[in-house]
């Protein structure tokens, strides 16, 4: 499978390669030159040009998207009414323009469209790299959080215990980055399970899979629906769950620093 | 390292003060003072190195607007102020310290001896060069291969810590090379991955180039205490302007890169909206440089109250070039101009 990848840095998309092949089970080819936004908003604003490119001037099965939330709304399954639209949840935003710009291109390289895959780390991507590791992080706490008004961690704290220091280099960014994400590489279940919008991106991804010729949903892959989004997946076997994350939790303990 | 600075009628900088920290990156128009900042601290530097002038400041015409700096410094340093001013003129040729012990001005003054001014020229920097270093990397660079060359031979292990990162920063390149040519001239070159091949500096772009000095600067073994750079993007890629803010921040948090040396201060002007997003996390190492009419002022980003929710909104550099952040250059406004030629008739 090829595919491109749109996130912020190098040490990201290093890390996002991991992971899309663990949810996919196998390699990928990744379209290069590889594809970097600015952040948020230049990744919505790039991206009906890169969908476009990925679209015409390459063979690439598909685009994933990874960009951090920040303090913008947490999408929700609530979010996936149909029709419905919430201005401020960037997952919301990024798959509006995957449509919109979608609609308007012909088919072209003997496919329908790219296709699309979104991930949004919240409040960013170093949240899915402390998962397993810290049990304070996941997606609900950082929604219990904005609900209460008072954030459990910010952004730089987050670098802060990924990377041990406030300004890591490029290269320290890339290797811990890689670590985080290969201890996900045999088992996603629980970075799917405390972060709901990195199971969004992995229900994608296998939506593709089943989109792949040879399979039974390839016939219809073809203008095939927006695929339900963030899908809270049953806690892998012994996982209490992002509420009450625990220690003692047998099959996934929390990896030893 | 200097605390802050404060500028009266020097050039544009009227009447401004300016704290710094360990790394500063100054933002704003052409004419709203960053190279005056830069200047200053040359002056500084000039003059520290002079005989300290006993003498009271003369006193000088009250109508004329004289310039003056006036300096201070961190932590052991706080008790020191440097004050520059004109003995005649308008340029600052008189240094003052106010100190409570002239040892601790001896040793600044050492310290401060060794700022630098940066201002990479690749054709000095291709150029092959005699062996000397006198004091570390030129200010064009143009002994460039000279300074690998001294590592090469008295630090082998900081020469292939260095080699590593020019492969790494550069990774078509296998390795970097010093050889003599046969003038006796010392040419540095880099060996491509490809087929070996030695590629001499003259045949390297201009943005390596400068790549190559600033890899020399983040690892020399005994850097400045002071470096100020021009331009820090020019010849640089925009998606290199990350590793190149790394480099230099190995200068100013050595601690944050197992280094066991004093901080170099660094201040880098630039007027690239994609070097200044890579200070999203660290908007407090911002100067904005605002220039209204023929006075030029320097504020902090991080001093903005607003700046919490405005970096929720955007990139940095987009909202630089948009003018919210300040730091753009004036325009003329043709519809006002129009409106006092033509004002409408009652």
């Amino acid at each position: 499978m090829k595919l491109a990848i749109l996130s912020e840095s190098p040490a990201d998309e290093a890390a996002l390669r991991v992971l899309v092949e663990a949810v996919l089970r196998g390699p990928v080819r990744l379209v290069r030159p590889g594809l970097r936004a600015r952040g948020w908003p230049n990744v919505s604003q790039v991206m009906p040009a890169i969908l476009r490119h990925l679209h015409f001037n390459t063979d690439a099965d598909g685009l994933v998207v990874v960009v951090d939330a920040d303090d913008s709304v947490v999408h929700t399954p609530h979010h996936d009414r149909p029709d419905y639209f919430h201005p401020q949840c960037r997952m919301c935003k990024l798959r509006a323009v995957y449509r919109q710009t979608m609609k308007k291109l012909p088919p072209a390289h003997g496919r329908e469209r790219a296709l699309r895959a979104i991930g949004i780390a919240v409040p960013a991507i170093e949240a899915w790299y402390l998962c397993g590791r810290d049990p304070t992080v996941s997606e609900q706490a950082w929604i219990e959080g904005q609900q209460k008004g008072v954030p459990p961690y910010t952004r730089a704290e987050l670098k802060k215990r990924v990377y041990d220091t406030e300004r890591p280099s490029l290269e320290h960014e890339t290797r811990r980055a890689m670590q985080e994400a290969l201890r996900h590489r045999h088992d996603c279940r629980r970075l799917e399970y405390d972060f709901p919008s990195f199971a969004a991106l992995a229900q994608d991804l296998r939506g593709w899979k089943a989109a792949q010729p040879g399979s039974g949903a390839a016939a219809s892959r073809a203008g095939r629906p927006e695929p339900a989004s963030s899908p809270v997946p049953a806690p892998p076997p012994a996982c209490v769950g992002a509420a009450a994350p625990s220690a003692a939790n047998g099959d996934l303990p929390p990896v030893k620093a | 390292m200097i605390a802050s600075i404060h500028f009266r009628h020097f050039k544009a900088l009227r009447a401004t003060s300016l704290h710094l920290t360990a790394f500063n990156l100054v933002i704003g128009p052409n004419g709203s003072g960053k190279s005056s900042l830069i200047q200053a601290i040359q002056r500084l530097r000039f003059l520290s190195q002079q005989p300290l002038d006993t003498e009271l400041q003369p006193s000088l015409s009250p109508e004329l607007q004289h310039p003056e700096l006036v300096f201070r410094f961190p932590p052991p340093n706080e008790g020191i102020e440097v004050k520059l001013s004109c003995r005649a003129g308008m340029v600052c040729d008189h240094l003052h310290v106010s100190a409570i012990s002239s040892d601790n001005w001896e040793v600044l003054k050492q310290s401060l001896v060794t700022s630098r001014v940066y201002m990479f020229d690749h054709y000095a920097m291709a150029a092959p060069c005699t062996g000397a270093v006198e004091e570390g990397l030129a200010a064009n660079g143009g002994n460039l291969a000279a300074v690998y060359h001294v590592i090469k031979r008295f630090d082998p292990g900081a020469f292939a810590d260095l080699q590593a990162e020019v492969v790494r920063l550069l990774p078509e390149f296998s390795g970097l090379d010093v050889r003599e040519n046969s003038e006796g001239l010392l040419e540095l070159g880099l060996i491509l991955r490809e087929d070996r091949e030695f590629i001499p500096a003259e045949g390297l772009s201009q943005g390596v180039l400068y790549m190559l000095g600033y890899v020399a600067l983040a690892f020399d073994p005994r850097p400045p205490s002071v470096v100020c750079i021009e331009d820090l993007d020019r010849g640089i890629h925009p998606r290199k302007l990350r590793e190149l803010c790394d480099l230099l921040y190995r200068l100013s948090y050595p601690e944050q890169y197992g280094l066991h040396r004093p901080p170099t201060q660094v201040i880098a002007t630039t007027h690239s909206p994609y070097l200044l997003d890579q200070f999203r996390d660290h908007p407090e190492e911002v100067v904005i440089a605002e220039k209204q009419g023929r006075a030029a002022t320097f504020s902090r980003l991080v001093d903005r109250p607003d700046l919490k929710e405005l970096l929720q909104e955007g990139s940095l550099g987009d909202m630089w070039y948009s003018g919210i952040l300040g730091g753009v250059p004036e325009e003329s406004d043709p519809a006002a101009e129009a409106v006092t030629k033509n004002p409408l008739q009652p």
